[in-house]
């Protein structure tokens, strides 16, 4: 394998698994000759298309929703990171900021207004997964939905308590099981003709990959063993948290991989579950007509 | 009709064509003007599969990959005649036009009342 069918096999990655099974092998023919001899890397232009007509084919809003909306949560988790582990006493703009150059309340503001997007944001992942989740009868959208829905209300209000009363881990497992068996459901779909089991639970796995990111942020904020009960009445999103509610956390390095494994699950299966099949198989699949 | 899409399905007009000769053919008769990246043609080949205007035609294994030739099916040599004659339609309004002028000289501005 030349380095330049190297490269071109990680840019065909940008297309989903089932396209490329498909495509892959002509797409890396054509790149290959339309690449001069002796090249390394396809052109910039070979580059761009590819990465956008991955984006395409898996779906173009809840992708290109969803990508934003999981890189903005990964940042707005580091910061508030930062700051449970710096955050004195006092309140003040710098406090906000500890360890960064520039302006405090620049710095300050930009993170709550990222938490704001990043909220505002969640609202049509949810409804973009949602509407790809089941194009079936109106029945069983409405069911998936209202199902989704009903599980966002329940497990939120569980993972108040359960985060308040410092049983956090129990929380993470309430949210994550049913994402982990709707990841099982997708991969054995074919099996489970039950399509309004299947439907029901994937909705419910979309409604708790969103608040695995949002329980993120106040894990992320509130971690360590002397951390001030979440939700407790007295902390908000970020910046705009009452700083009363923070003490000086101590954060280990397993503590943070094991936050950063919740971390690229929650993003991988967003993205994942957010990945439509606009395009299907039997759509690029042309039928000779001999 | 884009333009990129009328030039894939313009350079199948001879005969089918494999993905990287549809990218030269293309190139060839716009004139070095559509110069197809790869993605870009096939999002465009999907697209024209999926809507029934192109067809695989045949499938062979160079080096170890498939290599797939794409032909134009009746609809889509139909849609590209079609879509000429709207362009050479549009293309008179201004053509017919330009040689009136020709013949009448510039046009005068209006004069002040």
């Amino acid at each position: 394998v030349t380095p330049l069918e190297r490269h071109c096999g990680w840019l065909l990655r940008a297309y989903p698994a089932w396209y490329r099974r498909e495509r892959a092998g002509e797409m890396l023919d054509t790149l290959l000759e339309a690449s001069p001899p002796g090249a390394r890397w396809p052109s910039f232009r070979d580059a761009r298309s590819l990465l956008i007509g991955g984006l395409r084919v898996r779906g173009p809003l809840a992708w290109c929703l969803s990508i934003p909306w999981a890189l903005l949560g990964a940042a707005e988790a580091g910061y508030n990171f930062i700051l449970s582990e710096h955050v004195p006493d006092a309140v003040s703009p710098e406090a906000l900021t500890p360890g960064w150059i520039g302006e405090p309340n620049v710095i300050a503001v930009a993170a709550e207004l990222g938490a704001l997007t990043w909220f505002l944001l969640a609202i049509p992942v949810l409804l973009a997964g949602l509407v790809r989740i089941y194009r079936g009868r109106l029945r069983a959208r409405l069911a998936a939905g209202l199902t989704a829905i009903a599980w966002a209300w329940i497990a939120g209000l569980a993972l108040m308590y359960l985060l308040a009363a410092g049983l956090g881990a129990v929380a993470w497992v309430l949210l994550t099981i049913p994402v982990l068996v709707a990841g099982l459901v997708r991969l054995y779909r074919r099996r489970l003709r039950a399509a309004g089991v299947a439907a029901g639970l994937t909705a419910i796995a979309w409604a708790s990959t969103c608040m695995v990111g949002l329980a993120l942020m106040y894990q992320v904020a509130n971690w360590g063993p002397t951390a001030a009960p979440i939700w407790s009445g007295n902390c908000n999103v970020g910046a705009g948290c009452s700083l009363a509610g923070y003490r000086h956390a101590v954060v280990s390095w397993e503590e943070l991989a094991v936050l950063a494994g919740w971390l690229a699950l929650g993003a991988a299966l967003t993205l994942i579950l957010a990945s439509t099949r606009a395009l299907r198989i039997r759509d690029i699949r042309a039928v000779s007509g001999a | 009709m884009r333009e990129p899409t009328y030039f894939v399905l313009a350079s199948l007009l001879d005969g089918p064509l494999h993905g990287y000769a549809i990218i030269q053919r293309a190139e060839h008769l716009s004139g070095g003007r559509v110069t197809l990246a790869t993605g870009t043609l096939y999002t465009a080949l999907d697209r024209l599969t999926a809507e029934g205007l192109v067809v695989l035609v045949s499938e062979e294994i160079v080096n170890g990959r498939a290599r797939r030739s794409y032909g134009l099916t009746p609809s889509g040599a139909g849609a590209l005649r079609a879509e000429a004659e709207r362009m050479a339609e549009a293309a008179r309004l201004v053509t017919n036009r330009s040689h009136r002028l020709k013949a009448r000289g510039p046009a005068r501005e209006a004069s002040p009342a």
